[in-house]
Parts: structure tokens; C-alpha cells; sequence
């Protein structure tokens, strides 16, 4: 019987081992969620936003949106142009990181915005741009469990816990569930620097996009007022040239896409 | 106690559970309703045009009295690229007011831009036409906006965006290099009429081309989020002046930023008066400047605070002075400062209130007040607008206040109000 017992112990270890040492840290599990949601290269896509208050659309608001990763930084830079509503279009927003700017052509001002100048009702400025949370945050521990998805359809997920690292990240603290077998981005709660539940998004309607299986819609969720609901959208992903040269102060004025 | 004890932790167990149903709850409604949204798609437009209607009135200083004020417009701007390396820009709006502004004329059109823009390589473009070429950080006072005096044809509002907006541009020829982290712009404006032309439909060449000018810009990031733009600028009938802007982001909520430009000039008063009276040989070097604040709450109400210096402008002594003298020259004083868009004063502080989603969405409701340091009147503008799918509603008070023929005091209107509809095709 003990030597029974020892084999079987024995091929315990011999199957754990292995996954042990293969094993992803918390971080490397961020990573791989990152690459799911965004390419590693130069796109531009169209994000559209429809903000919900108890149950009845109260906002809509479409946005071209065109991202670089910073070669230096590891995180994306963004240029954002409004298509609608009409007496928005056209408008710019340039991000990067909490260097913000808004150029209106109508008066030809470029005005320095600060990152809590919220310029789309519930989503923040961060929300609506692509984000590497790997960059500016650190996941210090990831549990196994079940939750439900976006489809209310129960699933394998990795829990991290993460944490801001640099003062470019938007949030104190995110917990995220990532699926444990293919590193999709589930839900993810954001909280502020008080503790509080800022809010809850919801990661859905997976495509091939660019050759991976990547999100086209994001649920969010306020914390505070639950009803108060925004959907946003991805269409349109194209690969395509994002100069440097575009994501600066004195492009704006001149910027007209192809 | 045991039995107390029991009930409680059932209690707290209870609300807990409830609480997480609750949260359950309105996140599968929200799912729901996310399940039920329609597909949307709305392609970009190479135009944007909205009309506007207006109904208002002002109470006159003079007399007291009242008079009603009426204004139509329109406003239409396209901007279209045939060829992917050329861009066709043209922007134009006609206010029809009634009674007439002080030109006399109730129609007034203002060709704002018609220009061609090459681009033969990503990061080189060069620009021919009219172009509103708009410098500054600033809100209230742009010392950089060289380019600004005499462009204004219609004032529909006083509002420093609808200033900004409502103005012509100058003829020119513009070049511009870009490179990472930087960009180098310059322009040439040529003098192409002698005056101001105030006939409504008028080109008004003579506006903003009545002079040689040119201006060089230079900005440069030498640190994230620390990117500094030069300038120097030259026109026919004065000395060159040099320019700076800078912001820096203080926290997540604040942004401060100076605007600052310096040169050799006489005074504002020896300018607009030397064809009237003798003038003084008072050329020294004269400094502008705004510096300012914008502070964001989480209640998305932004407010920014402004100085504003004008080393020109009259001071105490030669405000009093002015006040005190013969009227033609005060008016024309006046005239001058107006069309430069300048302080007729030495200081002045701004203050720009503005609360999106003011209580109720869509609701954004702004706070504007000017106060002359120097004389001590003020003026206090408040907008309440609402947006409502493609029209917007606004209802506009303003009250100027301060002694005789002091800078606000002397506005000829006491208060004035306008009720604006704004239409977006």
C-alpha cells in the first residue's frame, strides 16, 4: 500500500512539475490579456459609443481612433478624431500618456486638457483609447476561479489583482479576470484611489481580428449608478501608418486622414 | 445575546447576499441592453454646416432704453481632399442681423478660409490661401495671436470660442516641416489693400492683408509633456516680436499654462492717437503676457483663472488721462485697442467657468467675468446651453459694470441677453 502510495504520489509531481515550471507569473498572464486586445503594430479602428441611463439611450458619439505603440514606452499613443455627433466633427484629441491636447478646427484652438477632463459622459479619456495595462500596471497575484461572462456563460478564469505602478495609469487598482486557456479579457472591476468601484467592463463579441480573436465590444458598467450604462463598439480595424510625426501639438491643425 | 448574535450575523449575511444580487441584477440588465443595441455606422463628412436663429435685446447706458436685437446665420465649412497629398479647405459664415452692427450693414459675410494645402511627403506641407492661423495657450488674452487685429467682421457673441471661430483669415503662403517630437512653421502674408473694406459681402482683403507680415514658429519636446513653442513675428509698420507658449500638467486635474510675447513698440496710446496728436519717441521694449490655471473637478466643472498684462496698455495715470481728455481721442483709443483685439489697460484678471452636464445632462453652463485691475470694472457673461440631437439651445446674460468711460463701464450696452437656436444638418 505505501508503495503504492508513493507512485502515485510520485506521478503527482511528475504531472505538477511541468506546470509548475511552465507556469505564467500574474504579469505574464497581463501581457498575454494585452495582446489579445491589441495589436502590436500600427491600426486605426472606429470606436462607437451608446451611453444607456435606466434603459433609454441618452448619448451616442462615434470616434476614429489611430494608435502607435511608443517604441520607447511600451504604450500606445493615440490620435482621436470625432465623426459624429456633427457638432463635435472633426474635433481632435491627441493622448499620450497624461499629455493631453483638444483641437477644435472650427476655432483653430489646441487647448491642453488635464487627464480628469472627461470629454465623453461615463467613459474616461483612457477608456476610449487603446491601453497596454501591462505598462503602467503590476498584477501581483492571480487566482483560479469560475465567473460568468459577458454571455452570462460560466468560465475558467485567471482573477489578478492588479496594481498602478507609474502615475500615467487611470486607475489605483483593477481586478480582471483573464481566461485561464486562451488569455482573453473577461471583466474587469476599476477602482479609484478611495477603495470605491469606479466601474465594471465587460469584454465581448470576440472576432478574428488581424489573425487573433480579439474583443469588438466593451460593456461598461458604472459603479456608483449601475444603470447608467455605456456599450462602445470597435469596427473597422485597419493596419495602417501612424507617423510620429502626427502625434504632436502642431500636427493637429493640419491632420486629414487618407 | 447568543440569539442577538445570531440575528445580526443572519442580518449582515442577508444584505450581503442582497447586495450581490442587486449588483447581478443591473449587470445583467446592462448586458441586455447591450445585446439589444443596433448595429451603428456614420462615416466621416468632409463638411459640417448649422444655422443659427437668434432673439435677444439690450439695455442701452445712454439712455435706458431698450432695444430689441434679431440675427440669422449660416455657417458651412468643407473640407475635401480630391488627391491624398492635397487638401481643399474653405470656411464661410453670413450673419444677418437686425438692427445693423456698426458697419451699417445688416448682412455681413465673412470668408473665414478658402485654401489648397500640398502634402508631397509625411511631415512637409505647404498651405496657400486665406487661413485662420491661431496662436496661443491662453483663453482670455492671446499675446502670440499676432495675427488676430482686424479679423473680426461680425461679434455675434462675446464668448472668447466665438471670437475665435468668427474671424477671418489672413492671404498667405505657409510652410511646414515636422519631425518627431517637433515641428518648424512659416508663413508669409503679403499686403494686397491698403484699408478695411466694411461692405457685407466684401472680401475685406484690407482687413487682414493690409501689410507685409511674416511669422516663424518653432516647438520643440525636449521632456514628455514639456514642449515649449517659439515665435517670431515681423510686420511692415512695426519691430519684430518675439513669442513663447508653455503649459505643464501640475496633477491629474490642473493645467497651467503662459503665453508671452515681447518686442520694442511705443505705446498703445501713441499708436492709435499719433495721427490726431503729437506723438512721444516712448519706444521701449514691452512685454505681454497671460498666465493661467485650469483646474477639472470630478463633477466635470473645469475652472480657469487668467492674468493678463498688457505693457503697452495704459496705465493708471494714462487711463485717467484719456478719460479725462477730449472724447474723439478716447474713442479713438478705444477704436484701436478694439480691432487688435488688445487690453485697453495695463491688467486684468479672467475668469472661465464652464460645468458640462450641469445637473441635468447636456446642460453645459459657462461663467465668463473680465475685471480691469486698472479701473475696476467688470463684465460677467453666463450661457446655459442644451443640446438636443443635432440642435443646440442657448440663452446668453451679459452685464458690464463700472464708472463713466471706464473699460466696461463704457460699453453701450448695460446688459443684453439672446435666446440662440443652432440647427446641424
Amino acid at each position: 500500500m505505501r508503495t503504492l502510495l508513493t507512485l502515485v504520489l510520485l506521478l503527482v509531481c511528475l504531472t505538477t512539475v511541468p506546470r509548475i515550471s511552465t507556469a505564467r507569473t500574474p504579469q505574464d498572464i497581463l501581457v498575454a490579456s494585452d495582446a489579445v486586445r491589441n495589436p502590436d503594430f500600427p491600426f486605426g479602428l472606429t470606436n462607437t459609443l451608446i451611453e444607456y441611463r435606466k434603459g433609454k439611450q441618452t448619448d451616442s458619439s462615434v470616434l476614429a481612433v489611430y494608435s502607435r505603440l511608443d517604441q520607447g514606452g511600451g504604450q500606445f499613443r493615440s490620435l482621436v478624431r470625432y465623426v459624429a455627433p456633427a457638432r463635435d466633427a472633426n474635433k481632435l484629441i491627441l493622448f499620450n500618456g497624461k499629455d493631453l491636447w483638444l483641437f477644435d478646427p472650427a476655432s483653430k484652438a489646441s487647448v491642453r486638457i488635464s487627464p480628469q477632463q472627461r470629454l465623453l459622459g461615463q467613459a474616461s479619456n483612457g477608456d476610449v483609447v487603446t491601453v497596454n495595462f501591462a505598462r503602467d500596471y503590476r498584477a501581483t497575484e492571480a487566482v483560479e476561479e469560475d465567473t460568468q461572462d459577458g454571455n452570462r456563460q460560466t468560465r475558467r478564469c485567471h482573477k489578478l489583482n492588479i496594481a498602478a505602478t507609474t502615475t500615467d495609469a487611470t486607475y489605483r487598482r483593477i481586478e480582471m479576470w483573464v481566461d485561464v486557456v486562451s488569455a482573453r479579457p473577461v471583466k474587469a472591476r476599476f477602482y479609484a484611489d478611495s477603495g470605491k468601484l469606479m466601474k465594471t467592463a465587460y469584454y465581448r463579441r470576440y472576432q478574428k481580428i488581424f489573425g487573433v480573436e480579439r474583443p469588438t465590444e466593451a460593456v461598461i458598467i458604472d459603479g456608483l449608478e449601475p444603470d447608467w450604462v455605456t456599450v462602445m463598439r470597435y469596427s473597422d480595424w485597419v493596419k495602417r501608418d501612424v507617423p510620429e510625426a502626427w502625434l504632436q501639438r502642431d500636427y493637429l491643425p493640419h491632420f486629414k486622414p487618407e | 445575546m447568543r440569539a442577538l448574535l445570531t440575528r445580526f450575523a443572519c442580518a449582515v449575511v442577508t444584505g450581503v447576499l442582497t447586495a450581490n444580487v442587486g449588483a447581478q441584477d443591473a449587470e445583467d440588465d446592462a448586458l441586455r441592453l447591450a445585446n439589444e443595441t443596433p448595429e451603428v455606422t456614420q462615416a466621416a463628412r468632409a463638411w459640417r454646416v448649422f444655422v443659427e436663429g437668434s432673439l435677444g435685446g439690450h439695455v442701452r447706458r445712454l439712455d435706458g432704453g431698450t432695444q430689441d436685437t434679431r440675427r440669422a446665420s449660416l455657417d458651412v465649412q468643407v473640407d475635401h481632399s480630391p488627391r491624398p497629398a492635397l487638401r481643399l479647405f474653405f470656411s464661410d459664415r453670413l450673419d444677418v442681423s437686425s438692427p445693423a452692427g456698426p458697419s451699417g450693414e445688416h448682412a455681413v459675410n465673412t470668408l473665414k478660409e478658402a485654401y489648397a494645402s500640398l502634402r508631397p511627403t509625411t511631415g512637409v506641407m505647404a498651405d496657400l490661401g486665406r487661413i485662420n492661423v491661431r496662436n496661443g495657450v491662453a483663453f482670455g488674452y492671446n499675446p502670440t495671436d499676432f495675427l488676430r487685429a482686424d479679423s473680426t467682421r461680425s461679434v455675434v457673441s462675446i464668448a472668447p470660442m466665438s471670437l475665435k471661430e468668427n474671424r477671418q483669415g489672413s492671404v498667405m503662403l505657409r510652410g511646414q516641416k515636422l519631425w518627431d517630437g517637433g515641428s518648424l512653421t512659416a508663413l508669409y502674408s503679403p499686403a494686397l489693400r491698403d484699408a478695411p473694406d466694411q461692405e457685407g459681402f466684401n472680401l475685406d482683403l484690407g482687413a487682414t492683408n493690409n501689410q507685409d507680415r511674416w511669422l516663424v514658429s518653432l516647438s520643440q519636446t525636449f521632456a514628455k509633456g514639456f514642449a515649449p513653442q517659439f515665435l517670431l513675428y515681423d510686420e511692415e509698420a512695426a519691430t519684430p516680436k518675439v513669442g513663447l507658449n508653455l503649459t505643464a500638467l501640475l496633477n491629474d486635474a490642473t493645467v497651467a499654462h503662459i503665453e508671452w510675447s515681447g518686442g520694442r513698440a511705443p505705446t498703445q496710446r501713441t499708436e492709435a492717437l499719433q495721427t490726431l496728436t503729437p506723438v512721444c519717441e516712448c519706444a521701449a521694449w514691452r512685454n505681454r503676457t497671460a498666465l493661467g490655471v485650469t483646474h477639472t473637478t470630478t463633477t466635470k466643472l473645469s475652472l480657469t483663472l487668467e492674468y493678463h498684462y498688457n505693457g503697452a496698455a495704459a496705465d493708471e495715470s494714462e487711463w485717467d488721462a484719456l478719460r479725462q481728455g477730449p472724447l474723439p481721442l478716447y474713442g479713438a483709443y478705444r477704436d484701436r485697442v478694439q480691432r487688435a483685439q488688445e487690453l485697453p489697460t495695463r491688467q486684468a484678471l479672467f475668469l472661465f467657468g464652464l460645468w458640462q452636464d450641469a445637473l441635468v445632462q447636456h446642460l453645459d453652463v459657462s461663467l465668463m467675468i473680465n475685471h480691469d485691475l486698472v479701473d475696476d470694472s467688470r463684465r460677467v457673461w453666463i450661457e446655459a446651453l442644451y443640446h438636443h440631437g443635432q440642435f443646440d439651445f442657448a440663452l446668453q446674460w451679459q452685464h458690464n459694470r463700472g464708472h463713466a468711460l471706464s473699460n466696461y463701464g463704457a460699453m453701450p450696452e448695460a446688459r443684453a441677453w439672446q435666446f440662440v437656436v443652432r440647427y446641424y444638418l
